[in-house]
C-alpha cells in the first residue's frame, strides 16, 4: 500500500468520523483529528491484525491510551473492515454500545479506555506475557502528550526500560494542547526525548501526518533490549481548517449547518 | 493465615503454568519461596501500585491468572481507578492479596490501616471480597480461587494461632458460615474479629441467658441475602461486628438487607467510627480502646438488652 492509498484511507476515515457527529452533543473533535493519520499507518502498514479474525493469536496489539479519541479509533477500525459502516451510525447514540470513549463492546477494540494513564501499564502486562512465553506478537499504545502528566505512564516507563520490553513501542500524540491550556504552559515535556532515553528506551520523532515519515520511523528496526517511543508531531483537528490547531476543538459540538458545510467542502476534497 | 495464602498460591502457580506472582516490593521472607521457583512469573513490580494493577491487566488479557500482593492501602487505594477500570470493568483473572486486614499493623498507624478498603470495593461490579477468619478459611479459599476467574480480593490477616474451624468444610464464596446456633441474638461477623465474639456471646449467655447464633459472613461480596434473612428474621436485634468503619463494610451490606427483607429486626454495628485513628498503639490495645475486644463487645450488646 503506497501513500496515496493511506492518504484515501485516511480521508475515508476524517468523514466517516465527520459523518458520525452528532449535532447536539459534544465530542472529543481535535484530539481525534489529529491522530487519524497515526492510526491509519498502524492499522494499514504497520500492525498484524485480522478484521476477519479479530481476536487472531499472533495478531499485534494496539491500545488507545487516550481514549477519548475512541471516534478515531471506530472509524479506522470500521474502515479496515472490523465491522461494517452501518455500526458507526450508532456512534454515541442512546441505547446502543459505541461510546464517546473507546471501549471493547467495538469489535477490534482490545481495552475500554477513558481514564487516562492506564493503557501503558496493561501494554506492558502484554509486552511481558508474550516475551515471557516466547511470542512474535508486539503492543502499540498511543498515548497523549498531555496525559503524560500521570505518573502511572512514568512508572510504566521505568518498568518498561528495566525490563527491556523491546515488543513495546508507545507513540506519543504531540499536539501541544491540553485540556485547559498548551501543554508547555501546563506542565512543560521538554526535553521529552531526553528523558525518555534517560529511561532505557529508544525514542524516535516524526511527522504524524506525513505517512513517508511514519514509515521511516516505523520501519527503523527497534533496537535489541530497548522499548521505543515515537514521537509523533501533530495538529490538533487536522484535516479540517474548522477544527485545526484550535484549542477550543478539543471537545465541543458542531451544529448540523456547520457540520454539512464541513462535510460538503470535505467530500469535494 | 498469610503463610496458609501464600502456601495455596504456591500450589496453585505450581500447577498452573499460566499464572503470575505480582508484587508491590512487598512481602519480604514470605514470597522468597515463590520468586525461586517460579522464574519470570514472579515479578517483583516495584514501588507502583498502578502500574502493577495495569500489568495484572495486560498479563491476564492474554490469558493469565495474576496474584498481587501489597499492604491494602497501597494495593486498593492507590491504585482503586486501575482495579476497577482495568480488572473489574473487563472481568479478569486477577487475585487481589491484601495484607493486613483492619488494625493489623497496629503501632505503624492509620496510612497501614484498613478499616475503608471493603467500603470501596464492595461498589465495584465483577468484584468478589473474600476475608478469612482463620487458617482453614483462608487454605479453602485460596484453594477455591484455582478455578475462579474473576476479579478476587483477599483480606489476609496476620493472625497464626487460634482457629475457628477444626477441620475443612464444604466452602463456597458467597455460602455464609453458622459458627454456633442461638435463639435469642444473631451476630454477623468476619475476619479474626470472631474469636472476640465467641468469647463476648459465652459471657453474655452466662450473664443474661441468652443465647446467639453466630454467622461467618467470610465472603463479604456477593453476600450471602440467604444466610442473612434466615438468622435475623426471627430475631428482635442483630450485630455486626467488624474491624473496618461503620460506614460501608459488612456492616452496611447486612442492614441493606435486613432493612429490606427484615424490617422488623434491629441493626446494630459494631465498627470504627467515622474519625481517623490517632491514639498509637498494639492492635490488642488499639481493639480495646475502639471497643472491639470481647468486653466492648459485650458491653455493647449489654446496652440493648
Amino acid at each position: 500500500m503506497n501513500s496515496l492509498d493511506l492518504n484515501k484511507n485516511s480521508h475515508e476515515i476524517r468523514k466517516l468520523m465527520l459523518e458520525s457527529l452528532r449535532p447536539k452533543e459534544s465530542h472529543h473533535i481535535g484530539c481525534s483529528f489529529s491522530i487519524v493519520d497515526i492510526l491509519t499507518y498502524l492499522y494499514f502498514k504497520e500492525l498484524k491484525v485480522d478484521p476477519k479474525n479479530p481476536k487472531s493469536k499472533n495478531r499485534d496489539i494496539f491500545l488507545l491510551s487516550k481514549g477519548h479519541a475512541g471516534l478515531a479509533l471506530y472509524a479506522t477500525l470500521c474502515q479496515k473492515g472490523f465491522f461494517p459502516q452501518e455500526l458507526m451510525k450508532t456512534y454515541d447514540q442512546d441505547g446502543f454500545h459505541m461510546p464517546e470513549h473507546a471501549s471493547t463492546m467495538v469489535p477490534g477494540i482490545e481495552l475500554s479506555t477513558g481514564s487516562l494513564g492506564h493503557a501503558l501499564p496493561v501494554g506492558i502486562g502484554f509486552a511481558t506475557s508474550f516475551k515471557n512465553d516466547n511470542k512474535k506478537n508486539r503492543i502499540f499504545v498511543l498515548l497523549s502528550d498531555g496525559e503524560l502528566d500521570e505518573g502511572s505512564n512514568w512508572e510504566g516507563f521505568m518498568f518498561a526500560g528495566h525490563h527491556h520490553l523491546d515488543n513495546l513501542t508507545v507513540i506519543i500524540d504531540k499536539n501541544g494542547l491540553q485540556g485547559y491550556a498548551e501543554t508547555k504552559k501546563v506542565l512543560d515535556l521538554s526535553p521529552l526525548k531526553k528523558k525518555i532515553e534517560s529511561f532505557g528506551w529508544e525514542v524516535k520523532k516524526c511527522d504524524g501526518h506525513d505517512f513517508g515519515s511514519l514509515k521511516t520511523v516505523f520501519k527503523q528496526r527497534q533496537s535489541l533490549n530497548k522499548p521505543r517511543m515515537i514521537i509523533a508531531k501533530t495538529i490538533k483537528g487536522k484535516g479540517v481548517p474548522y477544527f485545526e490547531g484550535r484549542f477550543d476543538s478539543h471537545y465541543k459540538s458542531v451544529d448540523e449547518k456547520t457540520k454539512q458545510e464541513i462535510l460538503n467542502k470535505f467530500i469535494k476534497l | 493465615m498469610r503463610t496458609a495464602i501464600i502456601d495455596g498460591v504456591y500450589e496453585i502457580m505450581k500447577k498452573n503454568k499460566n499464572s503470575y506472582f505480582l508484587t508491590g516490593d512487598l512481602g519480604y521472607n514470605t514470597l522468597e519461596k515463590i520468586e525461586k521457583d517460579f522464574g519470570n512469573r514472579f515479578i517483583n513490580i516495584g514501588v507502583a501500585e498502578q502500574n502493577m494493577i495495569g500489568i495484572a491487566s495486560g498479563l491476564a488479557l492474554t490469558g493469565k491468572k495474576v496474584f498481587c500482593y501489597s499492604i491494602i492501602p497501597f494495593l486498593t487505594m492507590r491504585c482503586f481507578e486501575q482495579i476497577r477500570n482495568d480488572i473489574c470493568y473487563h472481568d479478569l483473572d486477577v487475585t487481589l492479596l491484601g495484607s493486613g486486614s483492619g488494625l493489623t499493623y497496629g503501632i505503624l498507624g492509620s496510612t497501614h490501616f484498613a478499616l475503608e478498603d471493603l467500603a470501596i470495593l464492595r461498589p465495584l461490579p465483577n468484584m468478589t471480597i473474600f476475608s478469612p477468619a482463620d487458617e482453614i478459611d483462608a487454605q479453602l479459599g485460596v484453594r477455591a480461587s484455582k478455578n475462579f476467574h474473576h476479579p478476587l480480593y483477599i483480606r489476609i490477616d496476620l493472625r497464626e494461632k487460634a482457629k475457628i474451624h477444626k477441620q475443612p468444610y464444604d466452602f463456597k464464596f458467597g455460602k455464609g458460615v453458622v459458627i454456633q446456633k442461638g435463639k435469642d441474638i444473631a451476630v454477623f461477623v468476619n475476619g479474626t474479629l470472631i474469636d472476640e465474639v465467641i468469647k463476648a456471646t459465652q459471657i453474655v449467655k452466662d450473664q443474661l441467658k441468652l443465647t446467639t447464633t453466630i454467622v461467618d459472613i467470610h465472603t463479604i461480596k456477593p453476600i450471602d441475602k440467604d444466610a442473612i434473612i434466615n438468622e435475623a428474621k426471627d430475631k428482635k436485634i442483630v450485630f455486626i461486628v467488624e474491624e473496618h468503619g461503620k460506614i460501608g463494610g459488612l456492616g452496611s451490606a447486612v442492614s441493606e438487607i435486613v432493612s429490606e427483607f427484615c424490617p422488623e429486626t434491629k441493626v446494630v454495628r459494631i465498627g470504627t467510627e467515622d474519625k481517623f485513628i490517632k491514639i498509637v498503639g498494639t492492635r490488642t490495645f488499639l481493639r480495646k480502646q475502639l471497643g472491639l475486644d470481647t468486653k466492648g463487645i459485650v458491653k455493647r450488646i449489654l446496652e440493648f438488652f
